[in-house]
């Protein structure tokens, strides 16, 4: 088990009662399934995107996945235990970087020194904060978002945790800061073999940092695996649209110029050359995917149905 | 030591311009046998890409023979990579094509892009490392 | 309630959890700790006075009064603004003290629980390193001790400062003075507690600073009003029966009264009056009445209904607690009731 860093097995969530409402909003889908049957495996000192459109479950997944969440059905374990058993080794960093607002970014440290002593690394704290310029005396409110964010993740890495949820960390910030704590991110990773999961709309942000993907939507899990391995699951093609049969392929898109026809598909043999296949890039993969709702997802647990 | 520079829009893998950053550099004599590559921390922290990548491009390089990894020390350079010397027979050889080609009415672009076909033709193995590349 | 009593980690250098987590705590609501040891200070001094100068300036005034103030002496002087002076501050301290409740009620709604659910800084403590209960634990726990404290200190020296007006001062109020009533005793203590539990369910139902604000005031006020309504309840009262010519009388808190007829039994009383008053005591004979009686608690009973109403609040206290960790567990992850936590 300690090579999963994390698993979820029909993992779902509903938000219905009135007061259960999520703060980020995420209950997108009307009051009722925000996550359902969510089957994934995420292996140890992966890098990880969790991706999709806005309301789309990825708050509420990683929230889940780190135990401010009882789930509705299935489960969800992380680091081989449940999400509560694992909050110590566990890093999160919500949407909205909240902070207590009424403390100074110094005694905002202390604080997370004060909750986890055991593993809490004042010096990388120090460094990540020190970094962005900020001055220990400033008070939280008085931080711009970009600074705060950089101060969230300065506590969630100088608790050195095993996982690290990252929910849209890098929305407040500007380019140069989004490169050099991602740089940051990449070298917990590379240093402590960390597993890092983040979630994102903006697909390009996250193309050359992480290795594994999470495409969800609609609720529910669309894509889950290595990208290599998903990239490689598919192909772009193009043919004249008389002589072209698509039909023993899993089309995701196709489409139709005059007498040329486009297509992203999960070839299921040997696809012919005259369809020029090529392989997608990252985020032509994601868009097909989100273009097209009605797509059969591709997760560990589909591609084992269909290798039995 | 070398620094890469990644660009994200070149249309080639990350990991296959790490390959070739380094390769550039034994060939410039930036990076000479005994000198450390940078860890992958290092490399990752400049740059903001997953270390995957960085292990995947160095392990590549240890399949050449050009680097070896040395257990808890780092990556070191095996061996340069010696590009032709100027006044080898292949250079003059390739010097008086060059000249034939002008005199035929070819342009620099001309000879550039029938040397690349040339070189595909030839070297079709090599071309393995750009399959990650979409374009 | 219990979870300071863990063990402190043997592989923490300087402070153990407990200190640690007291310190965040503190950090986070530095000014509620010194806005609480500020009012608790100048109550003292309020008390104190109360208890000292002002009852002995008062005490002094009515005996001015009642020496040269009876009725056709000519110089009757007395120094009336020491009246009106100790009235006023021991009206004022008494309902401050009433309101202590409400106000630790709608802080722990608001400051304590509510406002950190609605901006996430509940959630950024959980995943810092300490747990839902925990965090919920040591929320309740360092505020309790303190209100605790500082209720008690209050009790005490208002109960010193009413107890020495007796007999001193012609207006002092009497034991079951409702505003008195409550300042006088442990009650005063178990409502502020009980306050602080409903503010804290109040903050985990809403997640919203201000709603959670009024529904704590809206729950403490509800407990101050059961408490009330119990108190009389909670002992066996004391009978009382008098002649139809002498009317009530009784010195304590009425529970029920009204006629008793010859064969003893208790009918209603038509509010006549005594046999004195004209036509009543053909209407009593007609009613077959023959006395008036009054169920009461008489002084003697202030320590059984102070206990006993406290004890009554400390259960509540203790059930609002129970509900508050209980709807926290079943928001969030738990390790050991995750089963039951599923909807």
């Amino acid at each position: 088990m300690t090579d999963t860093a994390m698993a979820a097995t029909a993992l779902g969530k509903r938000f219905g009662r009135r007061w259960g409402l999520p703060r980020s909003g995420e209950a997108g889908t009307g009051g009722g399934w925000a996550l359902r049957d969510c089957t994934f495996r995420l292996p140890a000192g992966r890098v990880c995107a969790v991706v999709g459109p806005n309301g789309a479950g990825k708050s509420t997944l990683l929230a889940l996945a780190a135990g401010l969440l009882a789930p509705s059905e299935g489960r969800v374990t992380v680091l081989g235990t449940d999400p509560a058993s694992a909050r110590a080794r566990v890093g999160y960093v919500a949407q909205d970087k909240p902070l207590y607002p009424q403390l100074t970014v110094a005694e905002t440290l202390l604080v997370g020194a004060d909750l986890n002593p055991a593993r809490w690394n004042a010096e990388a704290a120090e460094r990540i904060v020190s970094a962005g310029d900020l001055n220990p005396k400033a008070r939280i409110r008085t931080l711009s978002g970009g600074q705060r964010t950089r101060v969230a993740l300065a506590l969630a890495l100088a608790k050195q945790p095993e996982l690290l949820l990252l929910d849209e960390p890098m929305a407040d910030l500007d380019p140069l800061a989004r490169h050099e704590l991602m740089g940051t991110l990449m070298s917990q990773a590379a240093q402590h073999g960390t597993t890092i999961v983040m979630s994102s709309h903006v697909v390009a942000e996250l193309e050359d940092s992480c290795d594994h993907l999470l495409l969800v939507g609609g609720g529910r899990v669309r894509l889950a695996g290595e990208i290599d391995d998903l990239l490689a699951a598919h192909a772009r093609v193009s043919a004249l649209s008389e002589a072209a049969d698509l039909e023993p392929h899993t089309v995701v898109e196709s489409r139709v110029t005059g007498r040329q026809l486009t297509a992203l598909l999960r070839p299921a043999g040997r696809l012919p050359d005259d369809w020029r296949p090529t392989r997608p890039s990252l985020e032509e993969l994601v868009l097909a995917y989100l273009r097209n709702p009605q797509a059969a997802p591709l997760t560990p647990a589909t591609s084992e149905e269909s290798a039995v | 030591m070398v620094e890469y520079r990644i660009d994200r829009h070149s249309g080639v893998a990350t990991y296959v311009q790490i390959v070739q950053q380094t390769k550039q550099a034994l060939r410039l004599g930036l990076l000479r046998p005994g000198d450390k590559l940078p860890t992958a921390r290092e490399v990752v922290e400049a740059t903001a890409i997953n270390p995957n990548t960085v292990l995947k491009a160095y392990r590549e390089l240890e399949r050449d023979g050009l680097v070896e990894a040395r257990r808890g020390l780092g990556t070191f350079v095996r061996r340069g990579l010696s590009t032709a010397p100027a006044d080898s027979p292949l250079r003059a050889e390739l010097d008086g094509w060059a000249v034939r080609a002008r005199k035929a009415g070819l342009d620099h672009d001309d000879v550039a892009a029938l040397f690349i076909a040339v070189l595909d033709t030839h070297f079709a193995d090599h071309d393995q490392h750009s399959q990650g590349d979409p374009s | 309630m219990t979870a300071l009593a863990t063990p402190v980690a043997a592989s923490a250098p300087q402070a153990g959890p407990t200190r640690r987590h007291l310190r965040w705590l503190l950090r986070l609501h530095r000014p509620a700790l010194y806005a609480w040891g500020a009012l608790v200070a100048v109550l003292v001094l309020v008390l104190l006075a109360l208890w000292g100068p002002l009852l002995d300036s008062s005490a002094a005034a009515w005996r001015d009064y009642n020496a040269s103030c009876a009725p056709g002496s000519e110089h009757c002087r007395y120094d009336q603004n020491a009246i009106i002076r100790y009235r006023d501050v021991y009206t004022y301290t008494t309902f401050t003290m009433n309101a202590l409740p409400f106000l630790v009620a709608a802080w722990s709604g608001a400051a304590l629980v509510g406002r950190e659910l609605e901006n996430g800084t509940a959630r950024l403590a959980w995943t810092l390193g300490l747990s839902p209960t925990r965090w919920l634990a040591v929320k309740l726990t360092v505020p309790a001790v303190l209100i605790a404290a500082g209720t008690s200190l209050l009790v005490l020296l208002h109960r010193l400062a009413w107890e020495a007006s007796q007999g001193r001062v012609d207006t002092a109020k009497s034991w079951y003075d409702d505003p008195t009533l409550h300042a006088n005793g442990p009650t005063a203590v178990a409502l502020a507690l009980a306050g602080l539990a409903a503010g804290a369910l109040a903050g985990l139902l809403i997640r919203r600073t201000l709603p959670a604000l009024l529904l704590g005031l809206g729950l403490a006020f509800g407990l101050y009003l059961l408490a009330g309504l119990a108190l009389p309840h909670l002992w066996p009262t004391v009978s009382n029966v008098t002649g139809l010519d002498t009317g009530y009388a009784y010195e304590g808190i009425e529970v029920d009264s009204g006629l008793v007829t010859s064969s003893g039994a208790h009918i209603d009383d038509p509010g006549c009056g005594t046999t004195t008053t004209d036509g009543c005591a053909e209407l009593y004979t007609k009613l077959d009445a023959t006395g008036f009686y009054v169920d009461y608690h008489p002084e003697s009973h202030y320590w059984p209904l102070q206990l006993t109403t406290t004890a009554l609040l400390l259960a509540v206290t203790v059930a609002v607690t129970a509900a508050a960790f209980v709807l926290l567990r079943r928001s969030t992850a738990t390790s050991h009731g995750r089963r039951e936590a599923a909807v």
